[in-house]
């Protein structure tokens, strides 16, 4: 109980969803920076392009200008047209400036009639430098004319770019975040409701089911395979208690037997005779319950399937033959039809299996046909192969087995009322069951109008 | 108990041996079992040894100087396949019985493959191991010859004819097969289980009366009207061949 509470009271962190929602919000972040970056990079390669190609373009212009119109038309263009270039510098031969705003001559640019970067100190060293692109260009008269753009619009772009990724993408992380909490805290909740439900069915309330919401989603699909795990449990538990009650009184009623037959000896002056007879009936009734003991081991035995050491390569219509010309005077006795029928060739149906076990298996088919048959009437056992399986059938004319009572027949100790009459520890069919499945076999039940037919399936050996 | 009749109803135990001591060593380590086998064998003709652990039990198999051995799997200190296996190794032949209290039917396997003669599993009736032992301190009787006899009952093993006081009897190949298991037996009791391994080579246990079936088929050819029974049934054990003197 104590490690449930815990669980409850499990910090943030340690709930698995809200873990899912930080690493979703963290790789979301993470995408969203990285595309902002790029929109960013792109954005600022092409504007320095686009201004670049302006400077080239009147840099170009004004070279193919005559010396003494050049100052008019930079004046007439550079003034109303602040926009398209900031720094206009016209130097002479001795890098002296001889008209323009731009006082000095920059001796970083080279010039090559190229665009190049170029940071300008503060007019007073105090304010920010000023970042240009800026070009050189040599005149026909020895002169050299420089024209540089502002580019702060790519400092306006990165402040956008800035702007834009705290306003979306915090607040997007925030939520992100929240629902991330309501989502793991819900979860939790079903989770909880899960873990208190399965510590009262751990507590012994087998008939506790989980809450299906209805809505189909994982939890309830969850919650479903548990259920029905719950059930085939709760089913095996009431297996395993009627099994038990059933080995209680399936011993319970030879050990009376015993006693009651033993105390009215030592009551009654019997004679030498009688006390014999006593004791020999009383070694009956303990060998009954005995052999009811020993069943239950071997078919838990055989279910533990450690047997398949003794396997060899085996005949099934040799085993069932033999079987039936040992079992053919004990039908012959009861006024029974016991007959055979098989492949012309003995080693046509090549087996892989535990000979004693098999015949035992079938001792305990044909056992079951004697028992169950009236007098008068046929048992057939017929082999054949067909499709890479042998197959062997046991069919009787007695009074057959509903197909509601054909699986349960298998079960231990389970008793069909018609069989209620006839002796015997009503294991034979559990134990043929435990046999058949420890060697990959099936056997099934069918209808023989009239009586049953036991159909052993075996896959047939390389 | 003893005033019981030996010849008309043995009880369980093995036969009296009239003429050499029979040695038993008894490897057990449980103290109940072993008084009850002791019991059992408490009889003229037997001498039994009742050791508790595995390692002593090796060491007096070891001297070879046992008739047959009845020995338990589980022992402490040395188990019985591991006593088992190293008196084989050892060249000592003496017969062994092995004692299971395993369900287990490989343990059967594994305790004939280790070098056991026979098998019996626990809880088993003491009628089911005196008659084995017998069994393998009597080594079955060699046809003299081609032929088995027993009392007037005659048993051709070439040409697999019986006869019984000159009158010939026709058998199935199961029915001989089963009469010639008694006739090398004279006078053991064998025990249901044992003909079911033995002459038919099946180890299962049935509800059914299988074997009684067979054995009353078989009792019916060779017993005429005017004759006396050959096959007996020992109550509580199961049935034996005796020959009728005149």
């Amino acid at each position: 109980m104590i490690s449930g509470w815990a669980q409850s009271l499990a910090p943030l962190t340690r709930l698995a969803m809200f873990r899912l929602t930080l690493t979703f919000s963290a790789l979301f972040g993470l995408t969203a920076l990285v595309l902002f970056a790029f929109i960013y990079w792109q954005t600022a390669v092409v504007e320095t392009r686009r201004v670049d190609h302006m400077l080239i373009r009147d840099a170009e212009y004004f070279a193919s200008q005559p010396p003494d119109r050049l100052r008019d038309i930079i004046e007439s263009r550079v003034t109303p047209e602040l926009r398209r270039i900031t720094y206009v510098g016209l130097f002479n031969g001795a890098h002296r400036a001889e008209f323009g705003n731009f006082p000095v001559f920059p001796e970083t640019l080279p010039i090559d009639g190229l665009a190049h970067r170029l940071v300008l100190a503060g007019p007073d060293g105090q304010a920010p430098p000023e970042i240009i692109r800026a070009i050189g260009i040599g005149m026909a008269d020895g002169a050299t004319l420089m024209v540089g753009r502002n580019v702060d619009s790519l400092d306006n772009l990165a402040r956008v770019v800035k702007r834009a990724l705290g306003l979306g993408l915090i607040p997007a992380l925030l939520l992100s975040l929240g629902a991330g909490i309501v989502i793991s805290q819900r979860t939790n909740r079903q989770v909880q409701k899960l873990h208190e439900t399965a510590r009262r069915i751990m507590n012994g309330d087998l008939k506790e089911r989980l809450p299906i919401r209805g809505s189909g989603d994982d939890f309830d699909r969850l919650a479903d395979s548990v259920n029905l795990m719950l059930d085939e449990i709760a089913r095996l538990m009431e297996d395993m208690k009627a099994t038990g009650d059933n080995i209680a009184h399936d011993l319970r009623t030879p050990l009376t037997r015993v006693r009651t037959r033993l105390e009215r000896a030592r009551d009654s002056g019997q004679s030498q005779e009688d006390w014999h007879e006593t004791v020999d009936r009383a070694i009956v009734g303990l060998d009954q319950a005995l052999r009811l003991i020993t069943a239950l081991l071997r078919i838990g035995e055989i279910e533990g399937g450690q047997r398949r050491a003794a396997f060899e390569e085996l005949d099934l219509a040799e085993l069932a033959r033999e079987l039936v010309e040992l079992y053919d005077p004990i039908a012959e006795e009861k006024g029974l039809l016991l007959t055979w029928r098989a492949p012309d060739t003995a080693t046509d149906l090549p087996i892989s299996g535990d000979r004693d076990l098999l015949c035992e298996l079938l001792a305990n088919l044909l056992d079951n046909a004697i028992k169950f048959t009236p007098a008068g009437g046929l048992i057939a056992v017929e082999a054949q192969r067909a499709e890479g399986v042998c197959l062997l059938a046991v069919r009787d004319s007695g009074p057959g087995i509903p197909p509601e009572q054909r699986e349960a027949v298998f079960q231990r100790f389970y008793r069909a009322d018609i069989s209620r009459s006839v002796t015997g520890h009503g294991l034979g069919l559990s134990l043929s069951r435990a046999i058949v499945i420890l060697h990959g076999f099936t056997l099934t039940i069918e209808d023989n109008h009239p009586g049953c037919v036991f159909l052993l399936r075996c896959p047939v050996t390389q | 108990m003893t005033s019981l009749s030996e010849s008309e109803n043995p009880r369980p135990g093995p036969p009296a041996f009239a003429g050499d001591r029979m040695r038993v060593l008894l490897v057990e380590d449980d103290q109940e079992t072993a008084d009850e086998i002791i019991a059992a064998f408490s009889r003229p003709g037997y001498t039994v040894v009742h050791v508790g652990d595995g390692p002593t039990g090796l060491a007096r198999a070891g001297g070879g100087d046992f008739d047959i051995i009845i020995m338990d799997r589980m022992l402490p200190g040395l188990d019985g396949l591991s006593v088992l296996s190293a008196l084989r190794q050892a060249e000592i032949a003496t017969p062994v019985i092995v004692m299971s209290a395993l369900g287990d039917v490989d343990e059967r396997v594994r305790g004939l493959k280790a070098g056991g003669d026979d098998y019996v599993a626990k809880p088993f009736a003491m009628v089911e191991l005196a008659a084995r032992v017998e069994a393998l301190l009597r080594r079955p009787a060699l046809a003299r010859g081609t032929s088995v006899q027993v009392g007037d009952l005659k048993l051709d093993l070439i040409a697999r004819k019986v006869s019984r006081a000159g009158r010939e009897i026709e058998l199935l190949p199961r029915e001989f097969k089963l009469l010639d298991y008694f006739m090398r037996r004279p006078g053991q009791v064998l025990t249901r289980a044992m003909l079911l391994e033995n002459v038919w080579n099946y180890r299962f246990f049935t509800e059914t009366n299988l074997v009684d079936v067979h054995i009353g088929k078989l009792r019916k050819k060779i017993d005429a009207i005017d004759e006396p029974p050959m096959i007996h049934s020992v109550r509580g054990a199961g049935f034996m061949l005796i020959a009728n003197e005149e």
